[in-house]
């Protein structure tokens, strides 16, 4: 779309500068934040990677509700290789993932036998028997009280430079790496054929499969690509924390990934990342500050059917709704209106 | 049957085919050859529908083998069997109805689109992904919908949506195509255009096994026809061999009464 | 010996209020098609029916039961006309929102009673004894309004015009449409009395579990056990899984301990899922 006068011109610099001012937003805001809210900051950086990994789980249509329990998973296997065999933690980090994958492939074999609600409640129950596993055996995973004393991340120590992870500021900036780093991965997985497969698979898999399309096996990569990055997710969690337990990865908390997603809109990349930022600010700054703590899970459930009654497509659809709006407003006038998506 | 003395590309041999205790196929056999346009015909609940999902691997036969090209293949997956170079397509407008047209076909493409997993991350696929655009950009121009590869599936008439469900099918390059009711729901001129691309595509070396209940595109388009009744074997020849057999009559005007015992 | 029949007489009890759960669960997906997410605190709330007016404001029992059971039933019509009617056409839409009118539920809960647990007095002291196991009448109560509900609830459905409308809905919503019964009509109706039976069941148990907030979560996980083995649309199946899931769960509880017997549970409903995913006495799968 040509645009002329130097309104136009600012706005495609803008544009063209996009990832330079987001990523300057990112650096400067935890210098704006109180303690407590860098804290919160750290965790949401982590909840956008489960959130968008999840969403990849999706593409192929599939829902699950065991996502936080495979999360759990990474963060388990993480926080063990690091306590009990001294394994480093990046790399423990790291294995999390692989383990969390490796999981979810072998339970790809009993669960992609089915489809839609029942994929869901098999999910569902297959989380749970993880879950209940951890919860049973005190040896090695530490039974309802979880583990705890989970190695830091190992503070970097060089002559001019030095880096306590302990601080939530550093922390907050390692995990923006580690995230960053995933969501360039899923984005190009997506934007990619298979990325095209899996949204073929959602949407006719027997037409796919007619074309050669092994859908078994490409919603078995969807399941352990996603898994692996909340793998990610979770060892990132459990080594700032310093403490997993059975509880912090309930079904509980898989509502709250839900509720991101599908109030975010899973159709576009950011959706959900709009879904879990919105929410989290809504949730952190002006519950606490009006004191309605309590009424979390209350105002959690009323976004929840208010957004699947009245904005079906999430609020990434609210976007394009005003921008059209505000075309049809200036109707005529040099508006910019190049695909924000 | 067999002019050229050849083994048949596709075989059916003793296929039988339950469901609980309801026999849709019941120890049928026939055999297809290379370079034929095959009808698979009968009167509803004949087992045409049954016997063309047990071919294309949506179900396992319950007795019986399905050779192609001399190998068993009864009861492969379907992605397996188009791997192999046989292809089904669908009734109606069965499409990704929430793409382009052209990466309708694009999916098509992909069993000719190789890459590894690293590659198509960094994006080194990007030379087999071009081959794969320019094949399907090929398919549509054969189709001659190239004008609408940008536009939503959603936005095609009924007759294009028909054509493309062919092209995506014919995109993964098989040996034998097999077209479920191509003509069904089709009016004259339409099914005239379809016949015409059907032979064609005969003509660039594809078997065609169609099953279809437009008696008169089956007879003027196929080459040899199969029917079927109550899940076997009625009569198989030439059209007009078919035509005037009284079995065939009888099985035709005997279903139209609605005796027809499975659907 | 002894300990093997009583833990039959306690695996009786536990079926009977699973039964009346999962066959409200069952009742619910059967004419709408959503899966009802929130049925365990349904269970919660007339469970908390009984903390209110019976525990703390002292009126008769079986008042405060009867009482849970009808409000129970008309928060279902409410979640019907507010959420599952508008979402009639996106069964995820649906699951989704009763995920979310559980969350309202729960802290509601928590506002009116605390996050501790609710105490309820038993409605009496008696017991008896069969064969030298013990049974309290509080629990034979549940058996036997248990038994009550879901004769009435089988006698209705087969009897009455509207069960054959239910039915009609639950085969094939479109074809009941043309034959001029009303959906509406229908699913406020199943709504009904799906809702009830997960009321009165919470209401019924009150005074044996002690309630909490929370207590639905494992509710709905029970309940999800038994219709997936019992096959989802199926009321009879629901009613049969329910005895073999209580009598699995109770046994496997008493010998080992209840963590391992969630975790058998649920491996037997994955089983089912892989190898006969329309239940064991589900209808069986057509081409």
């Amino acid at each position: 779309m040509s645009t002329a006068g130097p309104a136009g011109s600012i706005r495609r610099a803008v544009w063209r500068l996009r990832w330079v001012f987001l990523f300057a937003i990112l650096a400067a805001l935890p210098y704006m934040l109180s303690y407590s809210q860098q804290e919160i900051a750290v965790l949401l950086v982590i909840n956008v990677l489960l959130v968008c990994s999840y969403r990849l789980l999706t593409l192929t249509g599939e829902w699950s509700l065991g996502h936080v329990v495979i999360m759990g998973v990474g963060a388990y296997a993480s926080a063990l290789l690091a306590k009990q065999f001294g394994i480093p933690v990046p790399l423990s980090m790291l294995l999390g993932g692989c383990m969390a994958a490796a999981i979810a492939a072998l339970l790809s074999f009993p669960l992609f036998r089915m489809k839609g609600f029942y994929f869901l409640i098999g999910s569902f129950a297959a989380g749970e028997i993880i879950r209940l596993i951890w919860k049973r055996f005190t040896d090695p995973f530490g039974g309802p009280k979880g583990l705890k004393r989970i190695d830091p991340f190992p503070d970097i120590e060089t002559g001019f430079l030095s880096i306590d992870f302990y601080e939530p500021v550093n922390y907050y900036f390692l995990s923006l790496v580690v995230v960053s780093v995933s969501l360039f991965i899923l984005y190009r997985i997506e934007r990619s054929r298979i990325g095209l497969t899996f949204h073929a698979i959602h949407w006719q898999d027997r037409l796919a499969e007619s074309v050669g399309v092994d859908t078994f096996r490409y919603r078995t990569l969807a399941f352990v690509i996603a898994s692996f990055f909340a793998g990610i997710a979770g060892g990132l969690y459990a080594h700032y924390v310093g403490a997993v337990n059975p509880t912090r990865f309930s079904v509980d908390q898989m509502v709250y990934v839900l509720v991101w997603a599908v109030v975010g809109g899973t159709t576009t990349f950011h959706g959900p990342i709009l879904g879990v930022v919105v929410l989290t600010v809504i949730n952190e700054i002006v519950l606490r500050a009006l004191g309605l703590d309590t009424a979390r899970p209350l105002i959690y459930g009323a976004i929840l059917i208010l957004s699947v009654l009245y904005l079906p497509h999430g609020l990434e659809s609210l976007g394009p709704r005003l921008r059209t709006r505000w075309q049809l407003w200036r109707s005529g006038s040099a508006a910019g209106g190049r695909e924000l998506a | 049957m067999n002019p050229s003395g050849e083994r048949p590309i596709l075989e059916a041999r003793g296929l039988t085919r339950r469901f609980g205790g309801l026999v849709a196929v019941n120890n049928f056999s026939f055999s297809v050859h290379e370079g034929a346009i095959h009808g698979l015909i009968g009167p509803n609940g004949a087992g045409k529908t049954t016997t063309f999902n047990v071919i294309s691997g949506f179900y396992a036969p319950t007795a019986g083998q399905v050779l192609f090209r001399g190998l068993d293949i009864s009861g492969r997956k379907t992605s397996a069997l188009a791997a192999m170079g046989l292809v089904r397509t669908f009734q109606g407008s069965t499409l990704f109805q929430e793409f382009s047209v052209l990466d309708n076909v694009r999916v098509g493409r992909h069993l000719g689109a190789r890459a590894g997993f690293i590659g198509r991350l960094i994006g080194t696929d990007r030379l087999s992904e071009r081959a794969a655009d320019a094949k399907a950009m090929e398919t549509l121009d054969f189709f001659g919908l190239q004008e609408l590869a940008g536009e939503p599936v959603s936005n095609l008439p009924h007759g294009h949506q028909r054509m493309l469900g062919m092209a995506v099918a014919l995109a993964a390059e098989p040996r034998v195509l097999l077209l479920d009711e191509p003509f069904t729901g089709m009016n004259p001129e339409e099914t005239r255009r379809m016949m015409a691309l059907v032979r064609r595509i005969r003509d660039r070396g594809v078997t065609i096994i169609l099953v279809e209940h437009d008696m008169q595109a089956v007879m003027n388009l196929c080459d040899i026809i199969t029917v079927m009744n109550f899940g076997a074997l009625l009569v198989e020849g030439a059209p007009e061999m078919v035509r005037n057999d009284p079995a065939v009559i009888e099985a035709y005007l005997g279903s139209t009464d609605g005796a027809g015992h499975a659907s | 010996m002894d300990l093997l029949w009583q833990t039959a007489v306690n695996a009786t009890y536990a079926a009977s209020y699973m039964a009346l759960i999962a066959v409200g669960l069952v009742m619910i997906f059967g004419v709408m098609g959503v899966i009802n997410f929130a049925h365990g605190e349904l269970y919660m709330v007339g469970a908390y029916c009984v903390v209110f007016l019976y525990a703390q404001e002292t009126f008769p029992f079986l008042l405060a039961v009867a009482a849970g059971l009808v409000f129970v039933g008309f928060v279902g019509i409410f979640m019907e006309r507010t959420m599952f009617r508008p979402l009639r056409d996106n069964p995820l839409g649906g699951l989704i929102a009763s995920i979310g009118f559980l969350l309202i539920l729960q802290t509601l809960a928590v506002f009116g009673f605390g996050r501790r647990m609710g105490h309820v007095p038993p409605s009496t002291q008696g017991k008896m004894e069969i064969f030298g196991a013990i049974l309290t009448y509080q629990r034979l109560f549940v058996i036997v309004a248990a038994v009550l509900l879901l004769a009435a609830l089988w006698a209705f459905l087969k009897r009455s015009k509207f069960g054959r409308a239910l039915r009609a809905c639950a085969q094939d919503a479109e074809a009941a449409s043309l034959q001029g019964i009303s959906m509406n009509q229908t699913a406020r109706v199943a709504m009904f009395i799906g809702a009830a039976l997960a009321g009165v069941a919470g209401a019924l148990t009150a005074p044996l579990v002690n309630p909490t907030p929370y207590i639905g979560h494992s509710i709905i996980v029970t309940a999800f056990i038994i219709i997936i083995v019992g096959g989802v649309g199926s009321l009879e199946g629901a009613v049969i899984a329910a005895v073999i899931y209580a009598f699995v769960h109770t046994f496997v509880t008493t010998f080992f301990d209840g963590v391992i017997a969630n975790i058998v549970g649920l491996a037997l409903m994955l089983a089912v899922l892989v190898t006969r995913p329309t239940g064991l006495f589900g209808a069986k799968e057509r081409a």
